[in-house]
């Protein structure tokens, strides 16, 4: 491999890292203050660039359907939240379960309402170009992709640190519980949660359509399995977990397809693997998702 | 009942139905029904085996498919490079095929419970589904393995539709016998201490983590062996059949028809065949929305069912009763 194809290939996997990070926080999110996982974000996703295709053959704008996509998303999860996982609370494991059904009625609607073809998305004015790195041509849109998921882990950071929405999110994350015997409306907050989790995954479906396509499918691969593979190897229910799960499992992937070819995601077992044996918490996380 | 009456009912009921293509003949003339009841037969073997786990043994695996399409695959591939459609040696190849893939899963998997199993066995049996869709050489990609032969037995082929039904409600009376039997023997009561407290179990002297691999492995090896059978059946193997939507529809077959019972998955796989495959006549050609049907379905049991379909007709029967 030359030099300009390692380095190339070194920025596809960070652009694939910071995509997976957009969209394993909201997983993360979610998992860490409710103890579920939403086995819906992988359809969230989906509905996030089928959303933006819409919005973006109604006004041509990329830009607001960067914006409608995730706020339609919020309001699902606003809907969902308290419609059929608050009448659950504390059964963690039916909660997973619902969100199950969840995700076979909105994948199957997508289907229904957008066609089960293959669609494509272009990347907006400005973003479609490439520039020239290192003797090689790269597009500036993989670019814009790194620099947001960095803008955006930076913003949840200083969130989570320095207000107060930040101060009960990592409350919640401890003991959601004890939050709620000393006042703080847990229902709402839940809800939330649960809405920004969804946004997330819509933002992730939005800024991913230009670069993998709006097709059936999206919604396991590479929605929720990457998802959940990121959180497994980076650590559950932590920023930082998120951070680092997407900064090892994006390059490793885009490397793996570029080595391997056909057998590249053995690598992600793997790793999947390596890290259920050697350090069942994930590598920043807290909790043992095996013994 | 008296036991002996009990057996002569069951060993009825168990001859009618492997002898069904026979006796509706007359009134069948589209074999429909057969075909709907073959699929249902599979999906039903398939659903029992995921059933010891998510009901013996409390292990909710949302990887079960990755056993089901490695059976498919192994007897497909088996029967074409050896070229051959003896049955002991296709079924043997996708029992084998499927025991040792739910071992390699199994290891990594059994040390964790509850949420955490069902992620993990959702990743591991996902990441499979993709290395099949992608290894076109020996899988066929995304294009699926097509002309997988029908099973022979010495001189017995069972190519014609109705012998293939044969084979498939005999594997079914088989699963079933074998399931009933192991939820009845120490194993089996080993399984549910498991599921009710493993560190009791594990201070009993129990290897809870050896019990939970080898239930993870056996459930596997049936669930391949049921995608042995549909490979058969409908001569073909898609990589789906290894995807997480097949996962996650043993799945619901055996919550909605009741977790843990002998009768849960089987009413689950009659419940989820209407909806997949009768549903559908019923609505306008370009609704396609069974899965959503099925979700819908899934929800509300969820919300409202807990038990299945067995465990509300208990209900309501013992309701009866007390009256």
């Amino acid at each position: 491999m030359s030099l300009e194809l390692v380095f190339q290939q070194a920025l596809n996997g960070l652009s694939f890292g910071a995509l997976l990070f957009i969209l394993a926080s909201g997983l993360s999110l979610v998992f860490g203050m409710m103890d579920v996982v939403n086995l819906a974000h992988g359809a969230f996703y989906m509905l996030g660039a089928y959303v933006a295709l819409s919005v973006v053959q109604l006004t041509g704008s990329f830009w607001i359907a960067m914006l409608a996509a995730p706020l339609a998303l919020a309001l699902l999860g606003l809907l969902i939240e308290p419609l059929l996982l608050r009448r659950l609370r504390g059964r963690h494991l039916d909660q997973v379960l619902l969100t199950i059904g969840v995700s076979l009625v909105i994948v199957d609607l997508i289907g229904q309402l957008w066609g089960r073809e293959v669609r494509s998305l272009s990347a907006p004015p400005g973003l479609d170009g490439s520039v020239t790195l290192i003797g090689g041509v790269y597009p500036v849109y993989r670019l814009f992709v790194i620099a947001f998921g960095v803008v955006l882990a930076a913003a949840m950071a200083v969130v989570y640190r320095r207000t107060r929405i930040g101060m009960l999110i990592r409350a919640g994350v401890e003991d959601a519980q004890m939050l709620g015997a000393l006042g703080i409306d847990t229902n709402r907050l839940f809800a939330s949660t649960f809405a920004t989790g969804a946004a997330l995954a819509g933002l992730a479906g939005v800024i991913a359509a230009p670069v993998f396509g709006v097709q059936p499918g999206m919604d396991t691969d590479p929605g929720l399995l990457y998802s959940l593979v990121v959180v497994v190897v980076g650590g559950l229910g932590t920023l930082s977990g998120a951070v680092a799960g997407s900064l090892l499992i994006g390059p490793a992937d885009t490397f793996g397809k570029v080595l391997f070819q056909d057998v590249a995601l053995a690598v992600i077992f793997a790793i999947v693997a390596l890290v259920l044996l050697l350090k069942p918490t994930g590598l920043l996380g807290r909790i043992r998702v095996a013994r | 009942m008296r036991p002996l009456v009990r057996w002569a009912l069951m060993a009825v009921a168990a001859a009618a139905l492997v002898t069904f293509p026979y006796w509706s003949a007359p009134w069948e003339s589209t074999r429909f029904a057969t075909t709907l009841l073959r699929d249902a037969l599979i999906l039903a073997i398939f659903a029992l085996s995921l059933d010891l786990l998510v009901g013996r043994a409390g292990m909710p695996s949302l990887g079960h498919a990755a056993f089901f399409g490695a059976g498919g695959y192994a007897a497909g591939i088996a029967s074409q490079r050896l070229a051959t459609d003896q049955l002991p040696v296709t079924l043997g190849a996708a029992a084998v095929a499927a025991a040792l893939l739910a071992l390699v899963i199994g290891v990594l998997v059994v040390r964790s419970e509850g949420i955490f199993f069902l992620m993990l066995t959702l990743a591991l049996a996902q990441i499979v589904f993709a290395i099949a869709f992608q290894w076109t050489a020996v899988t066929g990609g995304s294009n699926g393995l097509s002309g997988v032969g029908r099973p022979m037995l010495a001189t017995l082929d069972f190519s014609s539709p109705d012998l293939m039904y044969v084979l498939v409600a005999i594997a079914f009376v088989l699963a079933m016998l074998t399931v009933w039997g192991l939820a009845r023997s120490p194993y089996g009561r080993a399984l549910t201490g498991v599921r009710e407290n493993e560190r009791r179990m594990r201070a009993l002297g129990y290897d809870t983590a050896r019990l939970r691999l080898s239930a993870f492995v056996l459930a596997g090896t049936i669930a391949g062996i049921a995608g042995a059978l549909s490979a058969y059946s409908t001569r073909f193997v898609s990589a789906q059949d290894a995807g997480l939507g097949n996962s996650i529809r043993a799945f619901v077959t055996v919550l909605v028809g009741g977790a843990g019972s002998l009768g849960g998955p089987i009413a689950g796989s009659a419940l989820v065949s209407l909806i997949e495959r009768v549903v559908p006549s019923l609505l306008p050609v370009e609704l396609r929305i069974s899965e959503a049907i099925l979700g819908l379905v899934f929800i509300a049991f969820v919300l409202f069912g807990r038990q299945g379909m067995v465990g509300l007709g208990r209900d309501a029967w013992l309701r009866l009763r007390a009256r």
